[in-house]
């Protein structure tokens, strides 16, 4: 105590007059920084809203032309024939089926994939595999669809003749391809979200005699659900929402069937074929694309509020 | 200062013209222990991590119905030691034990010897209370249930006994483990290690996360635990290796001459009366009086 008076009499340390508390400028550039942060998260949120209104503008005009009850329960899909009819369900028969076997392989695949990068795999061999498999995100989809097409289609026809009726189109080996492609989302998102459980859980499991498939499949992968979900509901949009690859390889007649050799017509691959530059804006071809833009849109968005749901009520949470 | 006046300071005096680092073989046992019977025969074990040795040359017995406490400083390879008793070492990328490691006279480390089986005998309880992010019955029947034992129920029921919880938990099995305390957690961690019958219970720091109170009631469920089993137990904390122990080990941090690579090394094993009061070695009663580490 008294060597501090010492030096607060000789008034070195401590002892000088307070400064001022008011700030020594407006912070014009942290305001102006803000405010850009804050432009770009507008952006994301502008565009969503002008997707959505540009949507239903010419959805409500499809509408007033087609009796909803036709449109969404009518079984033959033929907008742009004369007579036309505007039946949607085969095209989104056509897109279930293709995102059902879309995600016949993508799920299993992902998921074990997942377990054996975050549970098995050494770090030395996780650092080359989860990479490699990511690049096949990468891919650009018209690559994935040509390739389906040109090498999956005859081989898998040749091996099982029954998932290829109409050469080379058909709607199982689309979907094979697209869920081939979206391997990686699942992969690695359920990957992060395996390893992200604490490693104290495992610890636990493995002391009591588990072993290392009862530890992945009864502690980490149930820790791991939300992340896993998330991965699976991302995976289905991009199976849902993919065109390229079933605008080459499904085919293009609308077939109100979940048969994997048919061909089949998607919602995605009617808007690529029909949304072409010389359509009139205003007739009912135009205004048909957007009805059924509308439909991809609300799916995706009930599947994703589904989704969600359940994890809330099924996650288990840790801290 | 004042703290160390008035200490006695003669055992001290007594040991201190000692400063050889082997341990001498009658400490391998402790003093009156040939009646007992030996649970671990650790003999010149050595643990290394990536060639880096963390504990070496450690050679002890751990006995079977008594609770052995390991201390020592931080760093001095406890959690190393005691996690090769059940092999949670294999886990860890890189590490490598030597020497040899008997459990009930058989090798631990044997080429025959399956890990999962090991650590169906020999449970585990860590630092954290590390529940499952399931309910408190699937906690306690989730060791019974991964081994397909038969009467999950009445074995859930006796070890949330056994771990005194049972009257606390009785009514809300169906909760959440995370909505216990922290107290309650560390203790449904020790229900959840006792549903499959164990032999021997680790324990690694169990009360280094809880408050006093807590402390007590795990402290005293170790000492009526030992009825039926055998518990060995990491602590930094002193007083409660004294409280609760019945053979203390310290460790202690050994440099090589560079000063670049650190290892612990066992400096004494005896009855716990007998360590924290008439230690025969001149560290053990620096580190038990408080006056280093």
């Amino acid at each position: 105590m008294q060597a501090r008076d010492a030096i607060g009499a000789s008034g070195a340390i401590g002892t000088s007059p307070p400064r001022s508390l008011e700030a020594p400028s407006r912070r014009y550039g942290e305001k102006a920084i803000q405010g850009l942060l804050a432009l770009c998260a507008i952006v994301s949120v502008a565009t969503t809203t002008a997707i959505v209104v540009s949507l239903l503008i010419p959805t409500l005009s499809f509408f007033s032309e087609v009796p909803v009850g036709d449109f969404l329960f009518g079984t033959d899909w033929a907008p742009t024939f004369a007579p036309a009819s505007f039946g949607v369900l085969p095209v989104v028969v056509g897109t279930l089926s293709t995102t059902l076997w879309g995600m016949l392989v993508a799920v299993p695949v992902g998921l074990l994939s997942a377990i054996y990068l975050s549970e098995y795999a050494r770090p030395g061999v996780r650092r080359v595999v989860k990479p490699v498999i990511e690049v096949l995100a990468g891919i650009p989809t018209v690559a994935i669809g040509i390739f389906a097409l040109i090498a999956l289609s005859p081989a898998i026809g040749k091996v099982l003749p029954f998932m290829v009726k109409v050469p080379p189109f058909s709607a199982g080996v689309a979907g094979i391809a697209i869920g081939l492609m979206i391997v990686p989302i699942i992969a690695s998102i359920s990957d992060d979200a395996m390893r992200a459980v604490p490693g104290g859980l495992r610890e636990a499991a493995y002391a009591l005699g588990a072993t290392r498939m009862k530890v992945a499949t009864r502690v980490v992968f149930p820790a791991a659900i939300s992340g896993v979900v998330a991965s699976v509901v991302l995976a289905t949009s991009r199976a849902i929402g993919e065109t390229m690859v079933v605008l080459l390889a499904a085919g293009a007649s609308p077939n109100l069937s979940l048969d994997p050799g048919s061909s089949v017509q998607t919602m995605t691959a009617f808007i690529g074929t029909t949304a072409t530059g010389d359509i009139a804006t205003g007739t009912i071809t135009y205004d048909t694309i957007f009805a059924v833009g509308t439909l991809l849109f609300a799916m995706t968005l009930v599947m994703n509020v589904v989704a969600i749901r359940l994890v809330r009520r099924y996650r288990e949470v840790y801290e | 200062m004042a703290r160390h006046e008035n200490r006695p300071e003669t055992a001290r005096e007594a040991a201190a013209g000692r400063a050889s680092i082997a341990v001498r073989p009658e400490f391998r046992q402790g003093a009156n222990a040939g009646a007992k019977e030996k649970m671990f025969e650790i003999e010149n074990v050595t643990v290394s991590y990536d060639g880096q040795p963390a504990v070496k040359d450690i050679s002890l017995d751990i006995f079977k119905n008594e609770v052995t406490a390991l201390i020592g400083p931080s760093g001095c390879g406890k959690s190393t030691l005691i996690r090769c008793l059940n092999r949670m070492n294999d886990l860890i990328l890189g590490a490598e034990v030597s020497g040899r490691l008997l459990y009930h006279g058989q090798d631990l480390y044997g080429p025959k010897v399956d890990p999962v089986q090991v650590r169906k005998m020999i449970g585990m309880v860590f630092q954290k209370p590390n529940p499952f992010p399931k309910s408190i019955f699937d906690n306690a029947a989730f060791g019974p249930r991964v081994l397909r034992m038969k009467d999950i129920e009445e074995r859930v029921e006796k070890a949330l006994r056994c771990a005194v919880l049972w009257d606390e938990v009785k009514d809300r099995l169906d909760q959440n483990a995370y909505e216990m305390s922290g107290g309650q957690q560390q203790r449904l961690c020790i229900a959840r290690a006792l549903a499959v019958d164990p032999d021997v219970i680790l324990m690694d720091e169990p009360c280094s996360a809880l408050d006093p109170i807590a402390t007590g009631k795990i402290e005293d469920l170790m000492v009526t635990l030992k009825e039926e089993f055998s518990i060995v137990i990491v602590t930094h904390n002193m007083q409660q290796a004294a409280r609760v122990s019945d053979r203390t080990a310290f460790l202690m941090v050994e440099l090589d001459a560079t000063e670049r690579s650190r290892w612990g090394r066992l400096v004494e094993y005896d009855e716990t009366e007998k360590i924290f009061t008439n230690p025969a070695d001149s560290r053990t009663e620096d580190y038990v009086s408080g006056k280093v580490g």
